[in-house]
């Protein structure tokens, strides 16, 4: 669990890096943030009763909160309650084979 | 116990996330300073090959456009050029009358020199490699070697500060149309577009007239170019005209800027 937290903070670090310098560059102006998409797709992807969608969710949101004009939490806490969403719909609401 | 803990564990994440993120609010410069300043390397040189793929692509994408782009500045620079001897003459002229009349030249701004260190562009805001360690103070006016307004700082830590562009939504500042004697109120729009808003139907306005900063509000010295009216709309309820302005500046090309210490 440690390991991929670790990972987690590595990956969204240099994501929020890149959000706020190559990509800021190319066009994409702030419309698409990869660090939300990042956040929704590694808790969509990962096994309902897995938690480390959750840390991701607040890991992203605070480095997005670091590199951006907002206060620290803003977004991480966003991005944790959109985590912490998508897994109780996903425990709740959908059944799939793999989970 | 642990059977307890293991079955709140979504619980523990949240009140252990919310208190972090309230604690550390109170070191939000320094954890924020910390992380600008071990990351500006990184940064610099990822925010060069972003602008160096942009110019690329931007040259592959806009190939037809650039032709026809390239076509009307040629025009425009032999336009120019003409216009560019006769002001030659007048500024002769010009200086032999201010020495005549022995009238020093305006003081000049007290600049500093930045470089951007990473873009916001949602948010509408710059980190620049300038902090109170370099005598930069939250309100100074940012522009680019040009003259052109970028905004102002409005966080300040150590070695960084961040400065709020003028088309950021919470930017609002004084402005004339230049040769109108037409002012109004600046407002943030997007990214790419700001309003020009409270200039009175007397005045006419153009598309292509030259917004300049007014010192009216003392947000910002006089004279500094703030954009290109684009489109004029006129309404028979409205007193005011509204205008869309399109900034000046571009940051895909601006590495560097200048802070106005005092003015």
């Amino acid at each position: 669990m440690f390991r991929r937290i670790f990972i987690y903070a590595l990956f969204f670090y240099f994501l929020a890096l890149l959000q706020t310098s190559v990509l800021a560059d190319l066009s994409l102006r702030g419309v698409i943030n990869l660090i939300s998409v990042f956040v929704i797709l590694i808790n969509l992807f990962e096994k309902p009763r897995d938690y480390a969608g959750l840390y991701a969710g607040f890991i992203g949101g605070f480095f997005w909160d670091i590199f951006s004009a907002n206060f620290i939490g803003q977004n991480a806490l966003i991005l944790l309650a959109l985590a912490l969403f998508i897994k109780i719909v996903l425990r709740k609401y959908v059944w799939a084979p793999a989970f | 116990m642990k059977s307890v803990f293991k079955k709140n564990k979504i619980l523990v994440v949240i009140v252990v996330g919310i208190l972090l993120v309230l604690s550390l609010n109170f070191f939000q410069k320094t954890v924020k300073g910390f992380f600008y300043a071990t990351s500006a390397p990184v940064q610099k040189s990822l925010e060069q090959t972003g602008s160096n793929a942009t110019d690329f692509f931007s040259g592959v994408f806009r190939s037809k456009e650039l032709k026809k782009e390239n076509e009307e500045l040629e025009l425009n620079i032999q336009i120019l050029l003409a216009e560019n001897a006769s002001l030659k003459e007048i500024q002769e002229e010009n200086q032999v009358l201010r020495g005549a009349l022995e009238i020093g030249l305006q003081k000049d701004f007290r600049l500093a020199l930045a470089e951007i260190t990473s873009q916001d562009i949602g948010q509408g805001s710059i980190l620049i490699n300038q902090g109170s360690k370099d005598g930069l103070n939250k309100g100074m006016p940012v522009i680019t070697q040009q003259k052109v307004l970028l905004g102002r700082i409005t966080e300040i830590y150590e070695d960084f500060s961040r400065v709020a562009l003028i088309s950021s939504k919470e930017s609002s500042f004084d402005a004339e149309v230049l040769d109108r004697g037409a002012s109004g109120v600046v407002k943030g729009k997007s990214s790419q577009l700001l309003t020009l808003d409270l200039v009175v139907q007397d005045k006419e306005i153009k598309e292509g007239d030259v917004v300049v900063s007014a010192s009216l509000g003392g947000i910002y010295p006089k004279g500094l170019l703030v954009g290109l009216v684009q489109e004029v709309k006129r309404s028979d309820t409205d007193p005011f005209y509204q205008i869309a302005v399109v900034p000046f500046f571009d940051l895909q090309r601006t590495n560097s800027v200048l802070i106005i210490l005092d003015f």
